[in-house]
């Protein structure tokens, strides 16, 4: 079986987020870039089949500009994914999601896949469209939110759930398909010291995406942050039903969200 | 139909379900005095043609087939776009619920169109259409230009006040036959569990949410916070000191990790306030924390502080929180 599992460089999270000097995206100067928390779900999710599933092979994609893209995939490298390919994106962090998915689209097609998993959303753009884009583009079925994914040898076939408005939802699909994770089975594994080491030195394949221009996009107009806020107004009582007795009051008159 | 709209009702909505409404009310934003068109699918489409036509859109693509239940989104799409073909829209305006908002991609991908989703505003400008959205789990906002002619816009839940009631006559057109490639319409859905009936409001939507940490102890002491929560019709939340210690499932987790929530107020107990509980709640309306430490970082980011033993603070505000609202 061969496994594809998209991963997308992100900000961690506790960046101190501050406005790029064009006032249109987040700054990236300085900041430290690391897999995205719902594709650490994909990756451990595709190892663990690697694990169980005799011959499964883990290739890991990530579009991106340098050297953060290729950060990324030697962590994955250093996880124990068996190879990766960056597909080079953007450098002014403008990227789009669905650009992203077509660019992605066309490596894979060259060496097509069985399952691909990607995390449901990335923590920075928050826009869940990659894995959908992806699916369409590939021709396969895509589901995201996924959790307790399973694979049958026998059938060749994947089940698992989701939770929607409908309720939980069971699924049953065979192969290619498109998962978006919300969690997998295991809380993500953390790479060893020699491998990492090892992953510094081993190769990563490059791709080239389909040339700019050839469908429209979303482009960044704006980046903005909410006013910081100033540090709590503390409430000073001599009892507990005097400290319940002004807050409920601030909230009513002050701040006016007491229901 | 340039500047048209295409707005859509899955069959998971309920018909006239907020979303949808929410959904219409953003469509006549955009359309502006063109014309807005539906696409309904599946047993409940008929009905939801009807609510679409009590809000004003009267013309609706209709496939009334039952098997578009239990299709999977993939299929759905297909349906979509064939309908947005058809109606010359330029604008798709999907509801804000998970199946919209996984449905946006693959109609983008579809139809060459651009997309966004979790969508807080929306606006056409000469240079084509701008969306407003939250990112960095609500740290800070975008805006984002929409190019090319046509745009796939998925709305972020309760953003937008709902269409008011505006009734035209229905005349709805069926899709006819939908030709979706095997490999897409295979997977088979195999159930499905309603959600079961929640005492209170989901930690997504509420309006408040009222979250316990380590400080509270015990997993029986738990109890006091959700009492809080139910005298303010709030949704309870945990940091994952909660969760890990399975005090409460993992639903409950409120963070990096776990959800990101947005409420109108937001009250901490018991929780110091680590980065990875802060970067889940930060964007609150108001927040407010009652913890013993006084140094705890979450007084950094709360407007109001309560420095106490929450096992005596937390009864007392719950007692005045029912005598307030008249609950007794």
């Amino acid at each position: 079986m061969e496994i594809v599992v998209c991963v997308k460089p992100v900000p961690e999270a506790e960046t101190r987020l501050r406005v790029a000097g064009s006032g249109r995206t987040v700054d990236t100067e300085g900041v430290k870039f690391v897999l995205a928390g719902y594709d650490e779900s994909a990756v451990e999710q595709a190892l663990l089949l690697k694990e169980s599933v005799p011959g499964a092979r883990v290739r890991a994609i990530s579009y991106g500009p340098p050297p953060r893209t290729e950060e990324v995939l030697r962590a994955c490298l250093a996880l124990g994914c068996d190879a990766a390919t960056w597909v080079e994106g953007p450098t002014d962090g403008s990227g789009d999601p669905v650009a992203a998915a077509r660019a992605v689209a066309a490596t894979i097609r060259g060496a097509p896949a069985d399952l691909v998993l990607c995390g449901k959303q990335a923590g920075d753009d928050e826009e869940g469209l990659f894995a959908s884009a992806l699916g369409e583009l590939l021709g396969a079925p895509d589901f995201g939110l996924v959790v307790d994914l399973r694979y049958d040898p026998a059938t060749g076939r994947i089940t698992f759930q989701r939770p929607t408005e409908s309720g939980q939802e069971r699924w049953e699909s065979p192969l290619p398909c498109v998962v978006g994770l919300q969690q997998a089975w295991n809380d993500p594994r953390t790479a060893k010291l020699p491998n990492i080491l090892r992953s510094r030195k081993a190769p990563i394949a490059k791709a080239v995406g389909p040339p700019e221009g050839d469908a429209p996009v979303g482009t960044p107009v704006r980046f903005e942050l909410p006013p910081p806020r100033t540090g709590a107004k503390m409430i000073e009582y001599r009892t507990p039903a005097e400290a319940a007795e002004k807050l409920v009051q601030l909230l009513r008159e002050e701040a006016k969200v007491f229901p | 139909m340039s500047g048209g709209v295409l707005v859509v009702a899955l069959p998971a909505e309920a018909p006239g379900s907020a979303a949808l409404r929410e959904a219409v009310g953003v469509a006549r934003t955009l359309a502006s005095g063109r014309p807005i068109e539906g696409i309904a699918l599946g047993s409940a489409a008929r009905a939801q043609a009807e609510s679409l036509a009590r809000l004003g859109v009267g013309r609706v693509h209709l496939a009334e087939e039952p098997s578009w239940d239990a299709a999977p989104g993939g299929a759905w799409a297909v349906a979509i776009a064939a309908a947005w073909d058809r109606s010359g829209a330029e604008t798709v305006v999907l509801p804000g619920s998970t199946t919209g908002r996984e449905l946006a991609g693959r109609l983008a991908a579809r139809a060459s169109a651009s997309a966004a989703t979790g969508v807080t505003q929306v606006g056409r400008s000469a240079d084509g259409l701008e969306v407003r959205r939250p990112v960095f789990g609500g740290r800070a906002t975008e805006t984002r230009r929409l190019a090319g002619p046509r745009q796939v816009v998925a709305l972020r839940a309760h953003a937008f006040p709902p269409a008011e009631e505006a009734p035209v006559p229905l005349a709805a057109e069926a899709i006819g036959p939908v030709e979706v490639p095997a490999a897409v319409a295979a997977p088979r859905r195999l159930s499905v569990v309603a959600a079961a009936a929640s005492t209170g409001p989901g930690l997504g939507d509420a309006a408040i949410v009222v979250s316990g940490g380590r400080g509270v102890r015990t997993p029986e002491n738990f109890a006091l916070v959700e009492e809080l929560a139910a005298a303010l019709g709030a949704a309870v939340g945990a940091s994952r000191a909660v969760t890990d210690a399975g005090w409460r499932p993992s639903t409950f987790q409120v963070g990096q990790t776990g959800r990101a929530v947005s409420p109108q107020l937001y009250i901490a107990i018991g929780i110091s306030g680590a980065i990875q509980h802060i970067v889940g709640m930060i964007s609150s309306r108001v927040i407010v924390a009652i913890n013993s430490d006084a140094t705890a970082p979450i007084f950094k980011v709360a407007d109001y502080g309560i420095v106490g033993d929450l096992f005596q603070i937390v009864p007392a505000l719950t007692a005045e929180v029912r005598r307030v609202r008249g609950l007794g």
